[in-house]
């Protein structure tokens, strides 16, 4: 439904003749091209897999941003190529190389999982293409990070360990029972939460993992439930964030014992609307939350598709989109010379919907606010992240950390 | 001890679910040797229309009759084109063409249905929660116990014991035969796998409050059932509820002992009893196409 409110979301059949046509252009004389040619940039994002709302909601942000700007940017006509990569990395690989050899685009964004993200990066960085890059593992603020590698986003290590000072500060300082799916992101989260509680003087109890995926989360609540812990710090995504909130408000544990998480397991777009008022009253630590002064604007735009309130995908869309647009920009409209872009984008911070964003010149990364919201109730009695608190400037350790 | 109990609960809840989407897969693969992939399609098809349902406020209690009719309409078209030409053909055909109907199914729905995940809101009788020995169990969860015994016992008293029944396995195990007592076994066949949607959406309405609903449901829900159908035995009925008995307490007891290993360790357990009984636990009397 978000899609059909949204933009010409470019149909396999469209994207296949807009390359058609590309590659026809391409094998004209170089020169010709050099004034008219409108900027390409390419998106690789879910459209299919474990993430298609996800991918979609970011394809969705990132239009808005294109047709905020008329679809032109620094003087230039835009034209925004989408390819999905189910959430497969060697599918995203693949789809990179389409999108640099054939359609030769000027930047690239996009991603959702990590796992493509990564793989992702050692193409970019051969091919030197610029890439906005959105996957949030913590490697790719660190080992993987890559001078073509810009990252308008989060690492997994900021909300984590700013969820451990949270609960440390607020909630309890003792008695902690983490909960997380058993992948990267959920050992990430959980490992930065608890090295960071840990580190201020607190013990974590029981660490209870559950594959991915997982149907049932009845015998981890039960087990939650008999060992009655403080707080439980928990992270889950997608359909396991929905199942696992709807299941802790049945098991009676909602509102009795406090919840806190990264933002993604209470995901105002993609979790919240499907579980009620399960997820009320838990916290989350995120640099995403619709009700952040620096979104209101977003936010307005947004809705006014008649579109419900945006979670972390579609402003991360739209972010990516704002920051490309400020690259561009103070490049003149060419990122050709990517050396001299960089720096113009690294000089001065950009006003983005996630707040003034500067970056860290060591690694590409973004250094963001990370608001604490708690889930309440807003107007029409639906669940809204709801900013209580806000961690300002949190910078991922980076690549000597 | 009262932790253990609840946990005993918690795989009988877990089984009942089981036992609900492996009955509709069971019933046409024993009583008709087809084998049917597009089942998981079935199930989330029920629980799109019961979320939709409730959604729109429309009396709860009739979401699951809802989606037993949703998904049961659906497969009376799909039986008529194409399931029906393929019930002799070997497995592997069978198999490819569920299998690419599921696809098709699965993109269908997510056009008509969307991509987000969607859950239903429960009926307020079935939100409440039950202490046993002070701990927490949801009443929707004893529901689902209920309605997968009710649903197992009742379609195993009308196939084992009714006329009907006998009429359905006669029709599989001698078509010529039945067709001379002035039966058309073309309706009866086409009965049983309307039946066999209707469950699979009937299940998808019971058990979206537990699983929610979302594009690639379809396909987790469809391996859970492989897996109990297979584990309990192939073709049996008691078979399927021994099946969804077992996998249903594997996979709870993993979490319990093992929570980091536990889809290796239920997946190991169901290995091993294969190699053990390679039958099932039910071991049927062989009948291959």
């Amino acid at each position: 439904m978000r899609q059909a409110s949204g933009h010409p979301a470019p149909s396999r059949r469209r994207v296949l003749a807009g390359l058609s046509a590309g590659t026809g252009v391409a094998l004209l004389p170089a020169p010709a091209l050099a004034q008219g040619r409108p900027l390409r940039i390419g998106m690789i994002t879910s459209l299919s897999g474990p993430f298609t709302a996800l991918g979609e909601s970011m394809r969705a942000g990132m239009n808005l941003l294109l047709d905020q700007s008329g679809r032109a940017i620094a003087g230039r006509a835009v034209e925004f190529l989408v390819e999905d990569d189910g959430a497969r990395p060697e599918e995203g690989v693949r789809r990179a190389r389409k999108l640099i050899g054939a359609d030769r685009v000027d930047a690239l964004c996009g991603v959702i999982s990590s796992g493509v993200a990564l793989a992702l990066r050692d193409v970019v960085t051969e091919a030197r293409v610029p890439t906005f890059l959105l996957g949030s593992a913590n490697d790719l603020a660190r080992g993987a990070a890559s001078p073509w590698i810009v990252r308008p986003t989060k690492t997994n290590w900021m909300l984590g360990s700013t969820a451990g000072r949270w609960t440390w500060e607020r909630v309890s300082k003792a008695r902690v029972l983490t909960a997380g799916s058993d992948y990267a992101a959920g050992r990430e989260y959980v490992g930065d939460f608890a090295e960071a509680y840990r580190a201020l003087g607190g013990t974590i109890g029981r660490q209870l993992w559950t594959p991915l995926g997982t149907a049932d989360f009845g015998p981890l609540l039960t087990a939650i439930a008999s060992e009655r812990p403080e707080v439980v710090y928990a992270f889950f995504a997608g359909s396991d964030a929905v199942r696992f909130l709807r299941q802790w408000k049945e098991y009676r544990l909602a509102g009795r014992i406090p919840l806190v998480g990264p933002g993604a397991f209470f995901d105002q777009e993609d979790v919240l609307p499907a579980t009620g008022d399960a997820a009320l009253g838990a916290v989350n630590t995120f640099n995403q939350s619709p009700t952040a002064p620096a979104a209101a604007g977003f936010v307005r735009a947004w809705r006014a598709a008649g579109r419900p309130l945006p979670g972390e995908f579609s402003t991360t869309g739209y972010v990516c989109g704002q920051v490309i647009k400020a690259a561009l920009e103070r490049a003149g409209g060419d990122l050709s010379d990517w050396e001299a872009a960089r720096r113009a984008l690294f000089d001065a911070p950009v006003e983005t919907a996630f707040g003034r964003m500067p970056f860290d010149p060591r690694n590409g990364g973004a250094v963001l606010d990370i608001h604490v919201n708690e889930v309440r109730r807003g107007e029409g009695g639906a669940m809204v992240n709801t900013v209580v608190h806000t961690y300002e400037a949190v910078r991922d350790p980076g690549p000597a950390g | 001890m009262d932790l253990a109990l609840v946990q005993v609960l918690n795989a009988l809840s877990f089984s009942a679910l089981l036992l609900l989407t492996g009955l509709g897969l069971s019933v046409v693969l024993s009583l008709m040797n087809f084998v049917n992939l597009a089942h998981g399609s079935f199930y989330l098809l029920g629980s799109h229309v019961a979320v939709v349902w409730i959604g729109a406020g429309l009396p709860p209690w009739l979401a699951f009759p809802a989606g037993f009719v949703a998904a049961a309409a659906a497969g009376a078209l799909l039986e008529r084109f194409p399931f029906r030409g393929f019930y002799g053909r070997p497995h592997l055909m069978q198999v490819l063409l569920t299998y690419g109907v599921s696809l098709i199914l699965a993109d269908l729905m997510r056009w008509g249905f969307g991509a987000a995940i969607r859950a239903p809101g429960l009926p307020e009788a079935l939100s409440g929660v039950v202490f046993v020995l002070d701990l927490p169990f949801p009443v929707y969860r004893l529901f689902l116990i209920a309605a997968g015994a009710v649903l197992g016992g009742g379609l195993w008293f009308v196939l084992d014991r009714t006329v009907w029944g006998a009429l359905v396995r006669a029709a599989v195990a001698d078509r010529g035969v039945v067709e001379t007592l002035g039966i058309d076994t073309r309706r009866v066949l086409a009965a049983v796998l309307v039946l066999s949607a209707g469950l699979g959406g009937l299940s998808g309405a019971l058990g979206a409050g537990m699983l929610a609903a979302y594009p690639g449901l379809d396909e987790e829900v469809l391996i859970l059932a492989l897996v109990t159908v297979v584990a309990g035995g192939l073709g049996t009925f008691r078979g399927t509820v021994a099946g969804a008995l077992a996998v249903g307490f594997a996979l709870t007891f993993s979490k319990v002992w093992f929570p980091e290993f536990a889809n290796a360790a239920a997946f190991a357990a169901m290995a091993a009893l294969l190699l053990l009984r390679p039958g099932g636990i039910v071991a049927p009397p062989l009948r291959q196409v």
